[in-house]
């Protein structure tokens, strides 16, 4: 029983952070309808950003991923603006390949840069953990979890509640209309790009605090992005953040209880089984999954 | 024939079915390609006759996926599916259950297209990205799958096929041989691309993927024309797929479900030219070629260049450097400036 608990725990504080992993890629895709095959790359980036961070100006890895969100952001930025709204009316697989290409440049880059080896922020007070009865919480999860659930509640209040947000909305709803309105949709494209590119990166600095990670874990981020953001469904910015729960959860208990290597297989099935029984996701909109491509 | 020349739209009966020339010249084209694949394996040394086995083989993966994903417009990221089961299938029946080479490379390819069927039957309903996942989620499931089945295929630590001994049920077919093997699966696969593309086959397909809806209107059943094209596509992989086990010899389910072998087939026929039999040939052909004397040449640095060619012919050619040339050649708009506009926002 204690180690079910414990399984439970440690699934919704994993789950908590994939939410905040899989947040931007959620939004990208909804609003552009464009599969951001570098998402785990950003992660990765966001990690060695605020791992560089620690280890020159000592600086506190939950006050080093800002400086994550803020580098990742300017990059998103810059690479929606100039590269990827050159081929965004394009059939799926071109923006697939584009963001394919740029997984390999950034990875590889960061193999040239950082090498392989698997690295870890260290903090002092990170890896203590706080029992309750029989369950143990470490304190770093603990944090990565809160502030991961917080920014994911904010950005939800921003994206619904503001101009810039709802300009966001209405651009994924209707490209034309809002560009008719007078909404810059090549600005907004840009701006919802480097606002995910920079939760990614934000995410890959608790990541890099929590655990260990190396260029080569980007493609694992990017598989478990598309898992939440399909399980959780598009449309409904809460979406990521049931989907990344559940699947922690899922993946949690599997590993528990299932022998083997098996729990790693469970998360696709859980994908395969929603994308032919409820392709909308646990909480999203009809419209979203139904949409032809442009 | 005779009859037909003297009615007044003999024009348009000529367009439509070609001159008897212009339907010939692609196949006589790729007869001359055919012996000079055939003429070259003299000139070549026994690593370099591996380099262009290993381009034989893109170029049959390629014109596989473009079936999928050229004509009929699903961009299948799952592909490596049908690769790793046509190869763990062979793996598995020359080392358990002593079949020979070629009974089990037969098999593999339907034990591929059956697994199409399998997994199509439910997934080609989906569209779009949707579809793509959910093959990608497939093949990624599907490895974790073969490295859980310990006792039949060896898990991580790989299966290896007996090539020499007693055990050996087929001889190892040397460089030679599998220069031959993939120069045949090469060839079978362009000309299964050329059936289908000048079939009323190939023409449903392409029905399909401009759109759906109208096509099932003109009587297409168009389930059964993606359920179908799907077994195709895969029954061709999986050949590959088990040719390449037995290349091999010892096999590991990272390599034989690598998402990168997808990624490639999709590249090479995007960049040549999807939807059309000329474009997977000369995009496997250009890729496989660069690739690998980027990996000769900059070793360290090959990933990241080719990342970055991938993002530049995506940007310059989104359409491919087939279709590109036909349309240039009609409209004589050679700009690929103007072409870049095309898909900008």
């Amino acid at each position: 029983m204690s180690g079910f608990l414990q399984a439970t725990v440690y699934g919704l504080l994993q789950g908590g952070l994939l939410a905040l992993v899989a947040v931007g890629f959620s939004l990208v895709w909804g609003v552009m309808n464009v599969v951001n095959l570098a998402h785990g790359g950003f992660v990765i980036l966001g990690a060695y950003v605020g791992w560089e961070m620690h280890e020159w100006f000592g600086l506190d890895p939950f006050l080093g991923m800002f400086v994550s969100a803020a580098v990742l952001f300017v990059f998103g930025y810059v690479l929606q603006r100039f590269l990827i709204n050159l081929v965004i009316n394009g059939p799926i697989f071109i923006t697939l390949l584009l963001t394919f290409g740029l997984d390999l440049m950034i990875v590889q880059g960061m193999n040239l840069v950082f090498s392989a080896d698997y690295r870890s922020i260290k903090t002092s007070y990170a890896s203590n953990s706080l029992a309750f009865g029989s369950v143990r919480v470490p304190l770093g999860r603990l944090l990565a979890f809160a502030l991961a659930v917080a920014i994911t509640v904010l950005l939800v209040a921003v994206v619904n509640r503001t101009r810039t947000g709802l300009s966001i909305l209405a651009t994924g709803m209707d490209r034309g209309a809002a560009r008719l309105m007078g909404i810059r949709a090549r600005h907004v494209y840009a701006l919802t790009f480097g606002i995910a590119a920079g939760l990614a990166g934000m995410a890959g600095a608790m990541i890099g605090t929590v655990g260990t990670f190396n260029p080569s874990a980007a493609a694992s981020f990017t598989l478990m992005s598309f898992v939440v953001a399909v399980l959780g469904g598009l449309g409904n910015m809460y979406g990521a953040l049931v989907g990344g729960l559940v699947i922690g959860l899922v993946q949690a208990w599997g590993g528990q209880y299932l022998p083997g290597t098996w729990v790693n297989a469970l998360a696709f099935l859980v994908l395969i089984v929603v994308l032919i029984f409820r392709p909308t996701g646990l909480v999203g909109r009809a419209f979203y999954a139904a949409r032809q491509e442009v | 024939m005779s009859t037909l020349t003297k009615m007044p739209q003999q024009g348009l009966i000529s367009t439509l079915r070609g001159d008897r020339a212009k339907r010939l010249g692609p196949w006589a084209l790729g007869l001359v390609a055919l012996l000079a694949a055939l003429g070259l394996q003299g000139q070549l040394y026994s690593g370099q006759e591996r380099t262009v086995a290993t381009i034989f083989m893109f170029v049959a993966l390629a014109q596989a996926w473009n079936l999928i994903g050229g004509f009929a417009g699903y961009a299948s990221f799952g592909q490596v599916v049908f690769f790793g089961v046509g190869g763990y299938f062979t793996a598995v029946a020359m080392s358990h259950w002593h079949f020979s080479f070629w009974m089990s490379l037969l098999l593999s390819g339907f034990v591929a297209a059956l697994f199409a069927v399998i997994i199509g039957i439910p997934l080609l309903r989906l569209k779009g990205h949707y579809f793509a996942i959910a093959t990608l989620g497939v093949a990624e499931g599907m490895r974790e799958v073969v490295t859980n089945l310990t006792d039949l295929t060896g898990g991580g630590a790989g299966i290896t096929v007996p090539t020499v001994g007693n055990n050996a049920t087929t001889a190892y077919l040397g460089n030679d041989g599998f220069y031959l093997l993939f120069l045949g699966l090469a060839v079978l696969s362009v000309i299964v691309g050329g059936l289908v593309a000048r079939n009323k086959f190939g023409y449903a397909l392409r029905a399909i993927n401009q759109d759906e809806d109208a096509a099932a209107a003109l009587g297409i059943n168009t389930t059964r024309m993606k359920v179908l094209t799907f077994a195709l596509s895969g029954f061709i992989t999986g050949l590959v797929g088990a040719s390449y086990a037995f290349q091999q010899v010892t096999i590991f389910p990272e390599r034989l479900f690598d998402v990168d072998i997808t990624v490639l087939m999709i590249i090479m026929v995007v960049i040549g030219g999807s939807g059309t039999v000329l474009g997977p040939l000369l995009g496997a052909v250009a890729l496989q070629f660069l690739s690998e004397f980027l990996r000769q040449n900059f070793t360290n640095l090959h990933t990241f260049i080719l990342g970055a060619i991938i993002i530049v012919a995506v940007v310059l050619l989104p359409q491919g450097a087939v279709n590109y040339m036909r349309e240039a050649r009609r409209t004589k708009e050679f700009s690929l400036l103007a072409n870049v506009r095309k898909y900008r926002l």
